[in-house]
């Protein structure tokens, strides 16, 4: 009976990185895909349904928004904003937060001390509180709110591996690699790294879905991209304002965010799944 | 039991004045990055270049930056947080009001996630290792990618829209006056004695609170979850088990006790985060707490009350983080002895 649904287990992966890789073609190829210009509009065929509803228009694949804008195509060109913030804002927060992460637990003492209290400052900042504040001195704009998040989010990466790091740097191996005079550039790379490396990669993915929503949240108050460009949040707010002529507008960017998120989530929680022994220990059990 | 948790307050205290301090200074360096003019922008626009000069003088802005955080400081300590640019009034009377509505929009939503996460952590339990489990575990993986907006809006089509049975804007009906008693509108109606009104104001709060409460009852199920199977392979559970204790028995008494501490460890962050989240909600459901006023500062690059709102956020969640571990030495014996 367990053995007939493992696929469920590691069958997530699977479909978590389909879904992620289905969104990061569209993203790609977004300008060969799109059925029309994102920003062409026409005033003639607004708020548009769906074209397999009685009023739908089959040039309009998935309706048309206030302005008579493609919905298909916004939603694919969005698609690259949410997936270019996504990959590089995650790996930034990933970067800062790991390097951190690795001095504190190997080193110790002081160098943990003030890594410690710097994130205990900004764990008292509620997250979107922290990238409004940033993104008013940065600006709106996407490289800001890549910025943004990695300036706030790298204390994920760096409360949880500290101590996944700690542990392993009392392994009696890196103590052995220290006696046979590996420097401490060289032990922290070769000994520690790889052993924190599924936690890493797990953290990365969750991360991810972690900021589209955060692009979602900015591009809906207006700070991400600009007015020319379109992303699923600000979407979602033009959306808003036509609530009762047409629900599929605000409902299909909606979509969008939640199967990205949730490829992201089902890719970090088959990985963790496979990954983390401890689990592992558990199952058998 | 009350003084180690007055102790650990006090203690909490001394580490929570330094916490704000770095984050007002943070806060305050990563705004003066903002290449607007604070004094021009609180002039009437046919205000000449002198008394623009003049005012940034007024206002401390020729200074250098430590002095200028000195000069904030000593004001905020005063109790002065200076006015809005875009109000033209005090900010701390903007504060006052508020605020109340957002802790109270928070402290429903707190009830709503342990309420959830707690049923769903139980519920996920009993179903472990069963086809439903894993599809139960499947559908929390779901609900863990819908963040709190997107149940707001979900929220707003459904019942506000497609079938009206909620109000979705505001904090309380437009045929009410608002009481003033205590500035937390659940409280002040019942001050006054209008059960009609109380209901009122709780309906406006109910979809906010409920998404907000919802999207962060996800992950205190699942950490229930998880340390509930971790404690059942304990000895003391197996012993229990052999000695033909009921499951019921096993798990009030024995199982829930321990596990509940790595979920309370969870629910203290996770608060903190939802009082932040908060803010976004309140923009969704147009209801008039900091949130609001935060946006709209951000939108008009008022300063004073940035500077001020983002303080009072982290102040409160300072607050949550302490009766959230004062909780934590009630509830776990071994920590009040060492």
């Amino acid at each position: 009976m367990r053995a007939g649904f493992a696929w469920l287990r590691s069958g997530r992966v699977v479909v978590g990185l389909a879904i992620v890789g289905l969104i990061l073609v569209c993203a790609a190829f977004a300008p060969y895909l799109a059925p029309h210009d994102p920003e062409e509009q026409n005033l003639l065929a607004v708020l548009l349904p769906p074209a397999w509803s009685a009023a739908g228009d089959p040039t309009y694949l998935l309706g048309t928004d206030s302005l008579g804008r493609d919905v298909l195509s916004r939603l694919l060109y969005g698609a690259r904003v949410a997936m270019t913030v996504a990959v590089v804002a995650s790996l930034g927060a990933m970067l800062v937060g790991a390097v951190l992460a690795h001095l504190a637990g190997y080193f110790g003492g002081k160098v943990d001390w003030l890594i410690g209290r710097a994130v205990d400052v900004w764990m008292s900042f509620p997250p979107v509180v922290l990238s409004l504040v940033l993104m008013t001195g940065l600006g709106a704009g996407i490289r800001s709110v890549i910025l943004a998040i990695v300036l706030v989010d790298w204390t994920r990466f760096c409360r949880v591996l500290r101590a996944e790091v700690l542990v392993t740097a009392r392994q009696d191996y890196v103590a052995a690699a220290r006696l046979v005079g590996f420097s401490h550039w060289r032990t922290l790379l070769r000994e520690i790294v790889p052993a924190t490396l599924p936690l890493l990669i797990t953290l990365v993915s969750i991360e991810m879905g972690i900021a589209v929503i955060v692009e979602a949240v900015l591009s809906f108050v207006g700070m991400s991209v600009g007015a020319n460009q379109s992303a699923w949040g600000q979407m979602i707010a033009d959306a808003r304002q036509s609530i009762y002529e047409s629900a599929w507008n605000l409902m299909l960017p909606m979509l969008a965010i939640f199967i990205t998120v949730l490829g992201f989530n089902l890719l970090g929680d088959g990985l963790r799944r496979s990954l983390d022994p401890r689990l592992l220990l558990a199952r058998e059990a | 039991m009350i003084l180690p948790v007055l102790a650990l307050f006090a203690r909490r205290l001394l580490v929570a004045i330094p916490i704000l301090l770095v984050v007002s200074a943070l806060v305050f360096a990563v705004l003066r990055l903002l290449p607007v003019d604070p004094a021009a922008m609180s002039m009437p626009p046919n205000a000449t270049k002198a008394e623009i000069e003049a005012k940034r003088q007024e206002m401390g802005l020729d200074r250098p930056l430590p002095e200028q955080y000195a000069i904030w400081l000593k004001a905020t300590l005063r109790g002065d947080l200076g006015s809005s640019i875009h109000f033209r009034r005090g900010v701390a009377g903007l504060i006052r009001e508020t605020l109340p509505a957002t802790v109270e929009l928070a402290a429903l939503a707190m009830l709503v996630s342990a309420v959830l996460g707690f049923a769903g952590g139980l519920l996920l339990f009993h179903l472990r290792g069963t086809w439903r489990g894993e599809l139960a575990d499947l559908g929390s993986t779901a609900l863990m990618s819908t963040p709190d907006f997107l149940w707001a809006l979900m929220f707003i089509l459904a019942f506000g829209v497609a079938w009206p049975i909620l109000p979705f804007t505001g904090r309380l009906g437009a045929s009410f006056a608002r009481p003033m008693h205590t500035g937390f509108l659940l409280s002040d109606t019942l001050i006054e004695g209008r059960p009609d009104m109380f209901l009122d104001a709780l309906a406006h709060m109910l979809l906010p609170a409920i998404a907000l409460g919802l999207a962060f009852a996800v992950p205190i199920m699942r950490v229930l979850r998880s340390s509930l199977i971790e404690v059942d392979h304990a000895d003391y559970i197996r012993q229990a088990r052999l000695r033909g204790v009921s499951e019921w028995r096993i798990l009030t008494r024995h199982s829930l006790k321990n596990a509940v501490l790595p979920t309370l460890t969870l629910m203290g962050v996770q608060f903190g985060f939802l009082f932040g989240g908060t803010l976004l909600v309140e923009v969704i459901f147009s209801y008039p707490g900091l949130g609001n006023l935060m946006v709209e500062a951000v939108r008009n690059a008022d300063l004073p009350i940035i500077q001020a709102v983002a303080l009072a956020y982290a102040a409160v969640v300072l607050v949550i983080n302490m009766v959230v571990d004062g909780l934590y030495l009630v509830l776990d014996p071994r920590l009040r002895a060492s």
